[in-house]
């Protein structure tokens, strides 16, 4: 995952906002205390949510505590700790997923480029191990959708659908399965997760698209609104015409599109899900926080003037 | 029976007005209309109901079990389903299956019309079939064929009509132009309102900008 799915701040309570920092907190705790302090570094705001929603759906009972944070010895922390496994879920989660990503980097990109991941790999690896014991059932979905995420990737025509299935479909196995017994909720819960897996592929896609058409990288955006004239020519490792100016902004507003089809195929079934906890920051994130990512990297292009986006 | 009060968020001791807006933001939240084409149309449906079921009853408590006012006066009931009976089609069986959410089904028959007997309605429910499964954006591409190939169709054009809108924000996410986010105020919208503060002065028999 992709650190794509945030709360909007400047539209949420500051009760909300101490809540959603102290989930934070707690899922940074539970890494460390599941995986090892090298873990927390991993920590991220999907996986927050992921933990979130999981509470909200089981309705586990929460205690509030105080401390200091581990990272940063001068802050003070809230957590909420859950007595369900929820945090252990959402840490393992992470865990899962960032071993794959760094496969999948090591795999992709040049020696050079990938030094990192390639140092961090064995650190991971038996972190993984551990995750995947626990949550085997988690294990082999985000195993199946990278798997599933080569084979699609290999068609250079494959549609934006194609593309977005391994997501969509891993994100609504999981949610799924926070719906326990509930076969009220499940068809719900798998909803969303689809079309929030649909959502963080095709962002982070559109979040992508100039590097991509850069190095000639797949992108299903590139054939999706026939781009191949932005592809480097035969033989050269950069393209040299760069997509800007007009032809830039209509590209944006179609990946705009795209992402805004998802939002509204997710928001009928927000409505019918039935949250114990936390259901305004969720709603805030589904509803607030993901147009808000789509504005600031489609339109206000936060991350090439190098400004810091903090939640 | 649970408490009608519960299933509407409200106290008991909530005026009707309460109870009628707590109604209203129910009822648009569970409305039909936004689960035509979704898997969770029945669930949505049971949600109508306990809602209006609970509604009613405390319409015909606070009427001294007459009732009278309450079913007439919410007027949210049933819902539709964009692909219908159509009479004189081709492919009434895919209808059929699409209609009772056998969609596999509906998809194997059509996957195996050969090419030249593709026609817009064959375009359409294709569409229909892809949207359903969650694969929007070829939904979107096979409306947009079914009414090229017969423009004057509304049940083609109604389908993509509806489709589009998701992408243009209308059912949420972000449409830039429109941003509600920011509540900015650029020079346009100073003159506007400067120009009604004057009209609204003249009326009364003042005035703000004298030259106007």
């Amino acid at each position: 995952m992709f650190g794509y799915v945030r709360p909007y701040k400047s539209e949420m309570l500051v009760r909300e906002y101490d809540q959603y920092k102290a989930a934070y907190c707690q899922l940074c705790k539970e890494l460390g205390k599941s995986f090892g302090i090298g873990a927390r570094f991993i920590l991220s705001y999907d996986c927050t949510f992921y933990a979130m929603l999981a509470i909200g759906v089981t309705g586990s009972e929460l205690t509030l505590h105080h401390g200091k944070c581990k990272m940063n010895p001068l802050k003070k922390c809230s957590y909420i700790a859950s007595y369900g496994e929820e945090y252990k879920r959402a840490a393992a989660l992470s865990v899962i997923t960032t071993y794959h990503k760094l496969r999948d980097t090591i795999e992709d990109d040049s020696f050079r480029k990938s030094f990192v991941s390639r140092l961090a790999l064995p650190f991971m690896k038996r972190k993984y191990k551990k995750a995947s014991g626990m949550y085997p059932l988690m294990a082999k979905a985000v195993e199946e959708a990278m798997a599933d995420q080569q084979e699609a990737e290999k068609d250079p025509q494959a549609s934006i659908d194609r593309c977005c299935e391994p997501t969509a479909h891993m994100l609504s196995v999981l949610f799924e399965e926070l719906g326990g017994c509930n076969e009220r909720q499940k068809p719900v819960l798998r909803q969303i997760g689809y079309f929030l897996g649909r959502w963080i592929y095709a962002m982070d896609a559109a979040d992508d698209l100039r590097d991509d058409l850069e190095t000639g990288s797949f992108n299903p955006f590139i054939h999706k609104l026939s781009l191949q004239n932005y592809l480097p020519d035969k033989g050269q490792k950069r393209s040299k015409q760069l997509l800007s100016g007009e032809n830039r902004k209509n590209v944006e507003l179609a990946c705009n599109e795209v992402l805004n089809t998802n939002i509204a195929m997710i928001l009928p079934a927000l409505n019918l899900l039935e949250l114990q906890n936390f259901d305004a920051i969720i709603e805030n994130i589904i509803k607030k926080g993901l147009p808000e990512m789509q504005r600031e990297i489609l339109f206000l292009h936060v991350k090439e003037k190098g400004n810091d986006r903090s939640v | 029976m649970t408490d009608p009060y519960k299933v509407l968020g409200v106290s008991p001791s909530a005026s009707d007005d309460e109870i009628k807006e707590a109604y209203r933001n129910l009822a648009k939240k569970y409305h039909p209309d936004q689960y035509a084409e979704s898997p969770l149309k029945e669930l949505a449906d049971e949600k109508m109901k306990e809602i209006n079921e609970a509604y009613d009853q405390i319409n015909a408590q606070r009427k001294g079990g007459a009732g009278a006012g309450g079913a007439a006066g919410r007027g949210y009931t049933g819902g539709y389903n964009n692909v219908g009976a159509n009479g004189s089609s081709e492919f009434r069986d895919v209808r059929t299956y699409i209609m009772s959410g056998r969609i596999a089904d509906a998809e194997q028959i059509l996957n195996g019309v050969p090419a030249d007997r593709r026609n817009a309605e064959w375009y359409f429910l294709k569409g229909s079939v892809l949207f359903r499964r969650g694969w929007v954006e070829e939904a979107k591409e096979h409306f947009t064929r079914a009414c090229q190939m017969d423009p004057g169709n509304t049940e083609y054009s109604a389908a993509l009509n509806s489709a589009m809108n998701q992408g243009r924000g209308v059912y949420g996410g972000y449409s830039p132009g429109m941003n509600s986010n920011v509540g900015g105020c650029n020079s346009c919208d100073i003159c506007s309102s400067l120009i009604c503060a004057d009209c609204c002065c003249e009326c009364m028999g003042g005035d703000l900008i004298p030259c106007c």
